[in-house]
Parts: structure tokens; C-alpha cells; sequence
């Protein structure tokens, strides 16, 4: 665990003493070795149980998939933000690069963390990194609003959690992940109980989001800079999966019957947001409503608690990360260029950035879960775990799955199709750069097709 | 001022604390309280400014009220009891009477009032004094009085967090926002001040350390209201790049020092069992939350416009010490990590 997290704090001194000439040539290459060695995580997943322990710290099938993404996401975040910050003078590109930099660090001691209330310190930790991040490299005004909005409702959620982990840990005794699941089931009878229960699971859902408290997202996604989104959406909304699949397996008794309404909520946001997606003018607030969408689905593979939800979950989460940081990324190259989100106002871009297309193509085809990209494999297996806990949701899932393709197909055709408007002739051609991160974006999750017991997690 | 009156009074300052702190007597407590107010009003007047003396006149007679309760209640207690011994109270009345006045000098709501006001009159280094050193001598008093009467200390525990985060939310000048910061903080340490004093000894401590930072930083840019803080950065760039974690700080959110009094104050609470108390103390964190949010955005989180000439004073050599801030700075910002330390030093010092 410290062969990564050190390097990952040196990362720091090494973004304020590089010539500023090779600032982001030696960190992206630093935070890619980084990541490169975060694959070796990977080796001892086919055993059940936890590795690289130590006293504080390990990984497990749940945990290792999502520490990977972590790492892999810094190189693409550096690559992604280049040209945005050019302008800036050079501390504050080397501020921008310390932010993620230290996101990174406390997303790794979040996923790592072998103790309840260290996993809560650092989920809270991330919050102040993004909370700059939106508000002060956001463009539009309106980034404060979304910066509070932000703030607010992860916290509103999670400090309700802080008092019922202080509380479990009166009861228990211990609040680490390595004995939780063995102590004896508590006896949770009273109304009390019940909203334990509840803020148990609270800031998760808040995080997720569940449908109906999920209206920081789209916010923040709109406001942040593309880093911002890219994190955001791949890695600290699987916070809030990550952390209800641990929970889950102490509140045993009570999800059983207290589930129902988060379920048919989370299911119904599938649909809802969908169908906002369809009306979208705004290329970066369609994405973030799709991912509401998809992290609807996760939210009923989890609460489903069957070792296909679980899995169905942690793939389509992990899916969903890399694909919906490509469109984010997609979105910026689009914005870099046109300097608007508005889709009308970028249509046809096929004539122009034609490889770009090819990008847009793929990552369209992800987003709606094309077989045989891991996306499918992690709805199909939600899909079919619910369908086989109550036959009614299929139309709820199914009727979701149909609004996914409309709006991935809306999204492609409006910004790829159709005549080049001709205010937009004079557009800078893709560079290599661009492409390159697409690549690593897309490349990861079109190899995992061919091993996706990397990704199962428990059942692996 | 001359330097000899200054130093007298200074003198005056820690002697009329020391001798609260050392005093089991009532009337000797009563006596250092009194030094200690007589000695902070000329300090608190020496800008001979209308503003400044309207907030003595008012702090005077805020204190004055408070030693003259406390006076009676003791004599009250020396009545019924026969004796004047600080600890070992018996009698709830003249008890429930001494917290109330302690409440009024710390300035706990509903008794908390005058402070924004008094603190808005005077200036930063002055304002530092009155919302630290002068909260010691009542506090410690608070501590050796082992109130009988729980339900009294939650109340004012709980309103003053309240109302310190309400107060501040309309507020745009900064001293007043620190003085309501001061009154939610103080809510917190009374809250959990009968079930765990040492915890609200860490409290108190760690509060000075974060509101030692806020004062200083916003003396070195020479703020007072919320507008002036967004030329702040040409005044000193580092230090208003590091203010929000200081902010947030006084905010108690994970993982800067601020969050380490709040999280063992609630782990208190969940052990006694007040879990609906714990809840509303940590959502009402979140109303303090929204004006060092608000503090934060205008230092550091926008940069409004602003000509070439008004970037640069940051170039020019400064005057002010600035070891004292950076200390108190890094103290506020990375403390959290060794929390089980700083819980096992202030465990040692409350036995």
C-alpha cells in the first residue's frame, strides 16, 4: 500500500520543484508509473479475502477495482487538463496539479481503509479538494452556487452517518471491516433502529446519487472544470457504492423489509433521469443525468444483496467510470473549441473532427451498453437479479435500458450528424494528446472484456 | 499608550486569570474576575473612538452584571451552605444561578448578545483577547463547578450552537462572524462539558489555535468586512491560499484539526446516549459551515477584477510578524492525524 501512497505524495514536492517548462510531462509521467504499478493489486484477486494487509490498511476483490481506477484516473485527469490551464501562470498550474494529486491520496486511504471511521474521515476528506476544485477553477459564475449545493448535501447526509458509526462502535466494539462481518447480528427492533438504519445508508445514497437528492450533481458536473467532472463521475460517486456494500453487511436484518422504498425509488430515478437526458441542451448536464441514471441501477444491485447484484454493481460501476469520464473528456474537447456546452451549437462535428467521431462513436456505444462491453455484462446481471427478486421491475429496467440507447443516440447524433453549422468552420484539429486519452480511457474497459473476473469482485 | 501602563495592565490581564484559576474561594474568584475586567477595559478604549467606547461601555456593563450574579449567588450559597468553597456545591440554587452568570461573562446564548457587538468595536488584536484569554477564567470556574443540573448546560450548549450559526448567517462583517463562530464553539464545549471536562478542555484549546489563525490572518490583510477580503491575495498570496482550510476548519470538517473536537464530543454523546442531541449538534455544524463557505469563497475561491497596479502590494516587504500565524496555521490545518496524542495529553491533564 505505501510502494502507492508515497509516490503519490511526492507527487506533491515534485509539482512545485519541476521547471515549469516540464511540469505536466513529469507528473503525468510520475502518476502513470504510479498507476502502472497499482496493476500489481490485481494479482492476488483470485484469492478470496484480504491482501497487502497491514495495520491500517489492505485491499480485497471489493476495494482492489476500484483503487486501480483511482490511480489510472490521475495520468488521464493531467492529460485531460493541459490545455484549459495553459493560461494560467505557473503556481496555479502546480496548485491545480497538488489538488488532484491529493484527491488521489485520500481516495486511495478511503478505499483502503480497513476501519469504518477511517473510510468515513477520508470519503469527508475528498470533499474539500472538489469543493476547490468547483469553485475555483469552474468558469461560470454560478460555480459557487454548485460548490455549496455540493457541500451541503454530501454533508447533510454523511454527518447523520458519523453518529451512527460512533454508535455502532458502543455496541460492537470495533469498527473494523476485517471482524465486521463476523460479530453476532444485533437485535434491531426499535423505531431507533430503524433510522440507524437509515443513516447507515443516508450519505451513500446521497453520494451515489439516489434519485430525488441528487440535484448537486448535475451542478457540480456543469460547473467543474473537466478534472472536476472526470473525478467526480468515475471515482467519488463509487464512494457512495462502495461504502453501502460495506455497510450492508452489518444492518443485515432490517434491509431486508427497509430496502423496498430506496429500490423503487433508485429504479424509478432510472427512469426519470433518463427522460431528462432526453431533453438535454446541455452536452455536460445530459451526461451527469446519465449518470444519476446508471448509479440508479447500482443503487438496486446493491440493495438487492444478492452476489449477482453485488457483482452486477461493482462491474457497472467500474464500467461507468471509465466511460463516463471519456464523454466528460469528450465534452471538454468539444468546449476547448467551441467554448460553449450548448449542443445546438456544436452539431456536425463529424466534418471536422472526424477521428474525434470514431471516439464519440465507441464511447456513445458504451454508455448505452453494448454487448460485450463490461457496461452490459454489469446491467445484466442488476437486471436479472432484479427481475428474479420481483418480475414488475423488468418494466422499470427494461423501459430504463430503452431511454439509455435514446438518449446515447440523441447525444451521438446531435453533436457528430447532420450539416456543420458555419459558424464553427474554423476549428482547431484534435491533437495527439486528445486521442491518446481517449485511448486510455477506452482501451481498459474494451480489454476487459476478455478478463472480467478482475472486476466480479466477491464472487470472483 | 505608554508601555508602563501597557504593561501594567497586561499584568493585570493574566494575574486577575491567574488568581481565578488558583482561588477555591468564591469571593477570591470573584475578585480575579473582577481584575480581569478592569484591566481589559482600557485596553479594549485605547483607540479613542466613539465605536471602541460604546463596546467597553458595554462589555463593562455585560461583566459587571455577570460578577454582581455571581457575587450574589455565592453569598446566596455561603447563606444556605455556610460554606464558600468552589467545588462541592450542594444547593442547586445558588449553582443554576453561578452558571447563568459564567454563561453571560462567556457569552453562551441567550446571554450572548453583546458579544458580536463588543467584538465588532474593537480591534483584531483586542477581539482575539476578548474571544480566547477572556473566556479562560469563567470557563475554568464552569469546570470546578460540577453542575448538579445537566439539563441547564445542554440547553445553553445547544442554543448557543444554534445561535451561533444563525447569527452569523446575515452577518458581512468579519468580526462579528467570528464572534458568533465564537459562540457556536463554546456551545459545543458546554455541551459535553459535565459528561468529559478534559474533552472540553481539547475543545477549548483547539478552538484557540483555529480562531488564534482567523484573527491574525484577517489582522495581517487588514479586512473587516466581507468585500474587503477579496483584495486579500494581493496582500499576502500564501496565506490567503491556505485560509480556506483555516475556515474550514473552524467548520470541523475532516481532515483539518477542527474536526477532531467535534468528533469526540459526538463519540461522547453517542456514549450517553443523546444520539438526537448528537444529531442536531452535527447538523447544526453545518449552519456555521455556511458562512466560513461564504468567508472562503470571497478570500480565495473568486478573483474579482482588478488593475495591474492593485495586484502587486504583496511584493513589498511587510511589517507584520508572521511567525505567530504560520504557526497557529499549520497547527489548524494538520493536527488531525495525531489526534490519540493531543486525547491522551488532555486525559493526563484532567486527572
Amino acid at each position: 500500500m505505501l510502494k502507492i501512497l508515497l509516490p503519490t505524495l511526492m507527487l506533491i514536492p515534485t509539482a512545485w520543484l519541476v521547471p515549469g517548462k516540464w511540469l505536466w510531462p513529469t507528473t503525468l509521467l510520475h502518476s502513470l508509473i504510479i498507476a502502472l504499478i497499482s496493476l500489481t493489486w490485481l494479482t492476488n484477486l483470485s484469492e478470496v479475502g484480504w491482501s497487502s494487509l497491514g495495520s491500517y490498511l489492505a485491499t480485497d476483490a471489493l476495494s482492489t477495482p476500484l483503487l486501480v481506477l483511482t490511480c489510472w484516473l490521475l495520468p488521464l485527469m493531467l492529460l485531460a487538463s493541459q490545455n484549459h490551464t495553459a493560461s494560467e501562470p505557473i503556481n496555479r498550474q502546480r496548485m491545480y496539479v497538488t489538488l488532484l494529486t491529493s484527491l488521489q491520496f485520500f481516495l486511495i486511504l478511503a478505499f483502503g481503509a480497513t476501519e469504518v471511521i477511517m473510510f468515513y474521515v477520508m470519503f469527508e476528506a475528498t470533499l474539500i479538494p472538489t469543493l476547490i476544485l468547483i469553485t475555483r477553477w469552474g468558469n461560470q459564475a454560478e460555480r459557487l452556487n454548485a460548490g455549496t449545493y455540493f457541500l451541503f448535501y454530501t454533508l447533510a447526509g454523511s454527518l447523520p452517518l458519523l453518529v451512527a458509526l460512533l454508535l455502532l462502535q458502543n455496541n460492537a466494539g470495533s469498527l473494523s471491516l476485517l471482524t465486521l462481518a463476523y460479530s453476532p447480528p444485533m437485535q434491531l427492533t426499535t423505531y431507533g433502529d430503524k433510522l440507524w438504519w437509515a443513516a447507515c445508508l443516508l450519505a451513500f445514497l446521497v453520494k451515489m446519487p439516489l434519485y430525488g437528492v441528487h440535484l448537486w450533481l448535475p451542478k457540480a458536473h456543469v460547473e467543474a472544470p473537466v478534472a472536476g467532472s472526470m473525478i467526480l463521475a468515475a471515482v467519488l460517486l463509487k464512494l457512495g457504492g462502495y461504502g453501502m456494500m460495506r455497510m450492508l453487511t452489518i444492518l443485515e436484518p432490517l434491509t431486508k423489509e427497509l430496502s423496498y422504498p430506496f429500490i423503487i425509488f433508485a429504479l424509478w430515478g432510472v427512469l426519470m433521469t433518463g427522460s431528462i437526458c432526453l431533453r438535454q441542451t446541455d452536452l455536460k448536464s445530459l451526461i451527469a443525468y446519465s449518470s444519476v441514471s446508471h448509479m440508479g441501477l447500482v443503487v438496486g444491485g446493491i440493495l438487492i444483496q444478492t452476489p449477482w447484484g453485488f457483482s452486477g454493481a461493482l462491474i457497472l460501476m467500474i464500467a461507468h467510470g471509465l466511460t463516463s469520464s471519456a464523454l466528460f473528456c469528450l465534452a471538454n474537447t468539444n468546449y476547448e473549441r467551441t467554448h460553449s456546452r450548448t449542443m445546438v451549437l456544436a452539431r456536425g462535428l463529424q466534418m471536422v473532427l472526424p477521428l474525434m467521431t470514431a471516439w464519440w462513436f465507441i464511447a456513445s456505444l458504451a454508455n448505452l451498453a453494448l454487448p460485450p462491453l463490461p457496461n452490459l455484462m454489469g446491467e445484466l446481471m442488476i437486471i436479472v437479479s432484479l427481475f428474479n427478486w420481483s418480475w414488475w421491475t423488468l418494466a422499470l429496467t427494461g423501459a430504463g435500458t430503452l431511454i439509455t440507447a435514446g438518449y446515447s443516440l440523441y447525444m451521438f447524433l446531435m453533436t457528430q450528424r447532420g450539416q456543420l453549422p458555419t459558424h464553427i468552420t474554423a476549428l482547431e484539429p484534435s491533437h495527439s494528446r486528445e486521442h491518446l486519452l481517449m485511448a486510455l480511457h477506452l482501451l481498459p474497459l474494451i480489454l476487459l472484456v476478455l478478463k472480467p473476473e478482475l472486476i466480479w469482485g466477491w464472487t470472483a | 499608550m505608554s508601555p508602563f501602563i501597557l504593561a501594567t495592565l497586561l499584568f493585570a490581564l493574566g494575574l486577575g486569570t491567574m488568581i481565578t484559576f488558583a482561588s477555591s474561594h468564591w469571593l477570591l474568584a470573584w475578585m480575579g474576575l473582577e481584575i480581569n475586567t478592569l484591566a481589559i477595559l482600557p485596553l479594549m478604549a485605547q483607540h479613542h473612538h466613539p465605536r471602541a467606547i460604546e463596546a467597553t461601555t458595554k462589555y463593562f456593563i455585560a461583566q459587571a452584571t455577570a460578577a454582581a450574579m455571581l457575587l450574589f449567588a455565592s453569598a446566596t450559597n455561603a447563606w444556605l451552605t455556610g460554606q464558600w468553597d468552589i467545588q462541592l456545591m450542594t444547593h442547586p440554587l445558588p449553582v443554576t444561578l453561578i452558571t447563568l452568570a459564567l454563561a453571560l461573562k462567556m457569552g453562551l446564548a441567550p446571554m450572548h448578545s453583546w458579544l458580536p457587538e463588543v467584538i465588532q468595536g474593537v480591534d483584531f488584536t483586542t477581539g482575539l483577547v476578548l474571544s480566547t484569554w477572556q473566556k479562560l477564567a469563567p470557563f475554568v470556574l464552569l469546570l470546578q463547578l460540577q453542575p448538579t443540573n445537566s439539563t441547564l448546560l445542554l440547553a445553553l450548549g445547544t442554543a448557543s450552537t444554534l445561535v451561533g450559526g444563525w447569527g452569523g448567517l446575515n452577518q458581512t462583517q468579519l468580526r462579528k462572524i467570528l464572534a458568533y463562530s465564537s459562540i457556536a464553539h463554546l456551545g459545543w464545549m458546554t455541551i459535553v462539558l459535565q459528561f468529559s471536562p478534559s474533552l472540553a478542555l481539547l475543545t477549548l484549546i483547539v478552538y484557540f489555535t483555529m480562531t488564534f489563525s482567523a484573527f491574525l490572518m484577517f489582522k495581517l490583510n487588514n479586512s473587516t468586512n466581507l468585500n474587503s477580503l477579496a483584495i486579500s491575495w494581493t496582500k499576502a498570496p500564501v496565506a490567503t491560499a491556505l485560509a480556506p482550510l483555516v475556515l474550514l476548519s473552524l467548520g470541523g470538517l475532516p481532515p483539518l484539526t477542527g474536526f477532531m473536537s467535534k468528533w469526540l464530543i459526538l463519540q461522547e454523546l453517542t456514549k450517553q446516549d443523546l444520539m438526537p442531541l448528537a444529531t442536531l449538534l452535527a447538523l447544526s455544524a453545518l449552519l456555521s459551515l455556511y458562512f466560513y463557505l461564504r468567508l472562503a469563497y470571497s478570500l480565495t475561491l473568486t478573483v474579482s477584477p482588478n488593475t495591474l497596479i492593485g495586484t502587486t502590494p504583496w511584493r513589498h516587504p511587510t511589517s507584520h510578524l508572521t511567525l505567530l500565524l504560520s504557526t497557529s496555521t499549520v497547527a489548524t490545518v494538520f493536527l488531525l492525524p495525531i489526534t490519540p496524542a493531543i486525547v491522551t495529553l488532555f486525559s493526563l491533564l484532567g486527572t
